[in-house]
């Protein structure tokens, strides 16, 4: 057992130490942070923020209510001036000290006329506060609750028949935050299955090998090696979320936003049972690769044949958004490989049977099991032919 | 008490039978040369030993019964295809195989710099292990291979990639180790290294054990009609008894003829007044006795 501790320490150890692991990790966050932080500036040095001038006519705005939505994100309300007449308005927009101005026409109840007085059109944030600006005040002699109605307009959510649970299809966040999450979670099982395809095959190529077995028992250098690099892909991931945890709070309420505990609590708890067998049968598949191929290059090209269908989902993503309990995305949810990808999203999106959770997760822990059998025989068998790969034939015969 | 016991051991790998019913055993305190010519199963049957391998048949007793992961830590094997980990710093390398040898991690690294200053390594500890020279490599896995401390050592093809500097000190580091009262397996095909340092030894070839004993016995009971002479004098072939002479280092070699013992050469010799300095009687190379065993088995076979 203390030699199992000895082995996940310098596997760990090993990756995590490197300066291409760190730079890796910190990259990634990096990137997005720069990446929307980018978005940002370029919105906030593409927006105008000199005040609109106003000329009202119609005496609407008298006692003008301003900033009618209070949460406008991490931008002002637009700035308004009111002027008396036209004279005063052009001087000011020859001065520069506004963009532009409105003037509302007298009867504008009766034939709603405003003209515009500008050098170019206004700036698009502008002209929307403005009619924001003109709405709010129409309606402000009404009720409170009537007032938001008319101007936020209805809230829509929609309820699938066959449960209560329901996703209101303009939260984007609600829609993209499982697909995201499902392939954070893939890349880390590829990541770390990259890893133990590294570490195992490096060991054989190098010939090492033979010294660790003479050392250990083959049982606990690959549970060390299994263990030690999912470590390594969930350090990565504990990272990452934790970047991205901050960045939400930064951000906004990410929680209200994805439309109810329940629905994240389900979410999650699939994400994790998913996760779990398909991550052990990932890295089982990986040693398996590494302990029969003969060389780190061609064993990452046999690996990446199971990265393709784990990957897979996502080319269909909008079939199986529009059409979760349809048969492409019923048919990926069960299939192993495609499987943990596509069955968090439906639950996310849909409500799925709980025997088609139990069969996909019956499903994955059988693979689960059977990787991790075919790839200690594959260890045995393989780990110590030099440039002589083995068959699968002799790996299902297996005798050592 | 033998601390291997290798007792008719077979091994197939598919149609091809790589070892076939070998037994032989090592005392401590001993150098046992493990012999044989390329591809005769040698490394099969190590492996067997460490039990990286079944065998189809046959049992292997190591210090007193079958491989446990206890003794593994009194084991110490240098592989022939050497490698440690490239990427990996020499020293955490090497403390990382000293504890899995069972080393504590304060001892390995304690006993790690010490090895790197005696094998004059000490300079390079923080050097990638795929920046040292072949050497270097070779040294490096010495240390992982003795830093235990092991009662049994086993190390494949010692010599290759050493120069003769390395050569001389490998070979003197297995002496003490030796006289430490360990017992060393030394499995190779450069057989005149296995001269000078073995104490017995068993020859494989196609799987097969075709000698086995001490190297002194074997080695006399092979030779044959040959002495080797220096004389300060001329000899002449026309001696009764001498069937041919060639130069032989500084010397000659005689070839006897059938019939002849080399007491009565020796005494032709004296009485025709020939001035020798050395007289002795030729014992074969392993080589040859490797190449007359060989050939005598083709014929039979």
């Amino acid at each position: 057992m203390k030699k199992f501790w000895l082995v996940f320490k310098h596997e760990y150890l090993r990756h995590v130490l490197t300066r291409r692991f760190i730079l890796a990790v910190l990259s990634v966050p990096f990137f997005v942070g720069l990446s929307i932080g980018l978005g940002f500036l370029s919105v906030f040095l593409g927006t105008d923020r000199t005040p609109v001038g106003i000329i009202d006519r119609s005496g609407l705005l008298a006692e003008p209510l301003i900033n009618p939505n209070e949460n406008r994100g991490p931008f002002e309300f637009t700035q308004f001036e009111f002027y008396n007449d036209e004279t005063q308005a052009q001087m000011a927009l020859n001065n520069k000290e506004i963009q532009g101005f409105y003037s509302i026409g007298p009867d504008y109840l009766k034939d709603g006329l405003i003209t515009l007085t500008a050098v170019k059109a206004l700036d698009s944030e502008a002209s929307s506060d403005f009619t924001n600006l003109l709405r709010a005040n129409l309606v402000k002699t009404q009720p409170a609750d009537l007032r938001e109605r008319l101007l936020n307009g209805p809230e829509i959510t929609i309820h699938s028949l066959a449960d209560s649970r329901s996703v209101d299809p303009s939260n984007v966040l609600a829609l993209i935050m499982p697909i995201l999450a499902g392939i954070l979670f893939v890349v880390v099982i590829n990541i770390s299955g990259g890893y133990l395809l590294q570490a195992v095959v490096e060991e054989k190529e190098n010939r090492t090998m033979e010294i660790i077995l003479t050392s250990v028992s083959p049982d606990q250098l690959m549970a060390g090696k299994i263990m030690g690099n999912l470590s390594v892909g969930l350090t990565q991931l504990l990272i990452w979320l934790s970047a991205a945890a901050i960045g939400a709070v930064f951000f906004a309420n990410i929680e209200t936003q994805l439309g109810g505990t329940q629905m994240l609590r389900s979410y999650l708890l699939v994400l994790v049972v998913t996760f779990i067998p398909a991550f052990i049968m990932i890295a089982a598949l990986m040693a398996m690769v590494g302990a029969t191929a003969t060389e780190a290059r061609e064993a990452q090209q046999i690996a990446g044949i199971f990265s393709i269908p784990i990957f897979m989902p996502l080319w269909f993503i909008t079939i199986i958004i529009e059409h979760p309990d349809g048969p492409l995305a019923v048919g990926f949810s069960l299939f192993p490989l495609t499987s943990p990808l596509t069955l968090p999203v439906r639950v996310a999106l849909s409500t799925v049977p709980a025997w088609q959770i139990a069969l996909s997760l019956a499903i994955l822990v059988v693979c689960a099991v059977g990787a991790v059998w075919l790839a200690s025989r594959a260890f045995r068998l393989g780990m110590l032919r030099y440039g002589k790969k083995l068959s699968l034939r002799e790996l299902m015969r297996g005798t050592s | 008490m033998p601390t291997i016991v290798v007792d008719q051991i077979s091994k197939r790998f598919g149609s091809q039978t790589a070892v076939d019913q070998a037994s032989f055993s090592v005392e401590p305190g001993e150098i046992f040369g493990l012999l044989g010519p390329n591809g005769a199963g040698k490394t099969t049957i190590i492996r067997i030993i460490l039990d990286i391998f079944k065998a189809d048949s046959g049992t292997v007793s190591i210090m007193g019964g079958p491989m446990t992961e206890d003794k593994k830590n009194r084991l110490g094997y240098l592989p022939e295809e050497r490698g440690l980990y490239q990427d990996v710093q020499l020293d955490r390398s090497l403390v990382y195989l000293a504890t899995l040898k069972g080393l504590s991690g304060p001892e390995a690294i304690r006993k790690v710099d010490e090895d790197l200053k005696r094998f004059d390594l000490y300079d390079h500890r923080k050097k990638k292990i795929k920046e040292l020279s072949k050497g270097m490599q070779q040294k490096a896995q010495l240390i992982v291979t003795l830093i235990h401390n092991p009662e049994l050592v086993i190390i494949d093809e010692p010599f290759s990639a050493l120069d003769p500097v390395n050569t001389q000190m490998v070979k003197d580091l297995l002496r003490e180790e030796r006289d430490k009262g360990k017992c060393i397996v030394m499995c190779t095909h450069q057989m005149h290294q296995v001269e000078e340092l073995a104490d017995r030894l068993v020859l494989i070839n196609e799987g097969r054990v075709v000698l086995y004993g001490g190297l002194q016995e074997i080695q006399r009971s092979y030779s044959g009609k040959d002495i080797r002479v220096h004389a300060l004098s001329d000899i002449s072939t026309s001696l009764p008894g001498i069937a041919s002479i060639e130069a032989d280092n500084s010397g000659h070699r005689i070839h006897l003829q059938a019939g002849t013992s080399p007491q009565q050469l020796l005494q032709t010799m004296v009485e025709s007044g020939v001035q020798l300095e050395k007289f002795e009687i030729a014992l074969p190379t392993l080589d040859e006795i490797f190449i007359q065993v060989v050939t005598a088995q083709g014929r039979t076979q």
